[in-house]
């Protein structure tokens, strides 16, 4: 399924396919914001630190991703979604924790277009939480 | 007294996800604790083979090279690392992998996502658990 038929019919494909995910935003701000507890005084921000390792090491893992999606390699496809699910969800960013939980539970030889259709939607998914923290990185940098 | 009894609380962190050693690393530094960073277990266990003046451990469940259940298995199976306090941290609240990282010999067990006050406080927990054993010597 191309990407663009993902986007369009974003609804129907996440009804199908990953129930379980709402309509909330791409990233739960109030979940990245708790780890203010945890800010040093010396004028660093942990989140702005936070939001660029993760955005630097996830496009990584997108990456091997698909890559092992492309080559029906199985064993590093589910390692590299495990370690995306981690990482995302202790940021909040929770629709592509959710959707990388699914591609843990989808990934056999049986469910090759199930595979392929949620990888697209991860991209999409991750593309919008990107946007969304680049946005929260540049608010906090002033 | 030593320089090493001088800082008691050195801890390994072992983890491939830069997000998580940061937020770990952070923490242990607003606890004085002096850290030993390493991002997958092959790593962790080479130091490991030398170095066992730890107060503390926390392990990734999955890394690259080394998987943590392994390197638990390894530290229970040497004298010098047996009494290390070890944390395990996986994505996943996966009731037989926590009893495999107890059985294995992992003190404590945080699975993602946990809050920042959940992550302080298991760390807290962890090196008090190493005063414990401390005493009970």
């Amino acid at each position: 399924m191309p990407l663009d038929q993902v986007s369009n019919n974003e609804s129907a494909e996440e009804q199908s396919l990953v129930p379980q995910l709402t309509a909330s935003a791409a990233v739960d701000m109030k979940v990245l914001k708790a780890f203010e507890a945890l800010q040093a005084d010396d004028g660093s921000d942990l989140i702005v630190e936070l939001i660029e390792l993760y955005l630097q090491d996830a496009p990584g893992r997108l990456k091997e991703i698909k890559e092992a999606a492309v080559a029906n390699d199985w064993v590093p496809l589910k390692r590299a979604a495990h370690n995306l699910k981690g990482s995302s969800s202790n940021l909040g960013v929770r629709q592509v924790a959710d959707i990388c939980e699914k591609l843990e539970e989808a990934v056999s030889p049986e469910s090759f277009e199930k595979v392929e259709a949620l990888v697209q939607l991860l991209e999409y998914k991750f593309d919008k939480a990107r946007q969304a923290l680049a946005i929260e990185r540049q608010r906090r940098l002033g | 007294m030593t320089l090493k009894e001088a800082t008691p609380n050195r801890v390994l962190v072992a983890d491939d996800d830069p997000v998580m050693r940061h937020l770990i690393t952070t923490i242990l530094k607003q606890q004085n604790c002096e850290t030993v960073v390493v991002n997958d277990g092959r790593a962790a266990y080479r130091i490991l083979m030398s170095d066992s003046q730890f107060s503390a451990a926390i392990l990734d469940m999955t890394m690259p090279f080394l998987e943590g259940l392994d390197l638990v298995r390894y530290m229970r199976s040497e004298n010098r690392l047996r009494r290390i306090p070890i944390m395990m941290i996986t994505a996943d609240l996966d009731i037989k992998l926590m009893a495999s990282s107890f059985s294995a010999g992992a003190t404590a067990f945080l699975s993602k996502p946990f809050t920042p006050e959940q992550l302080q406080s298991a760390i807290r927990m962890l090196l008090g658990n190493r005063k414990t054993i401390r005493r009970a010597a």
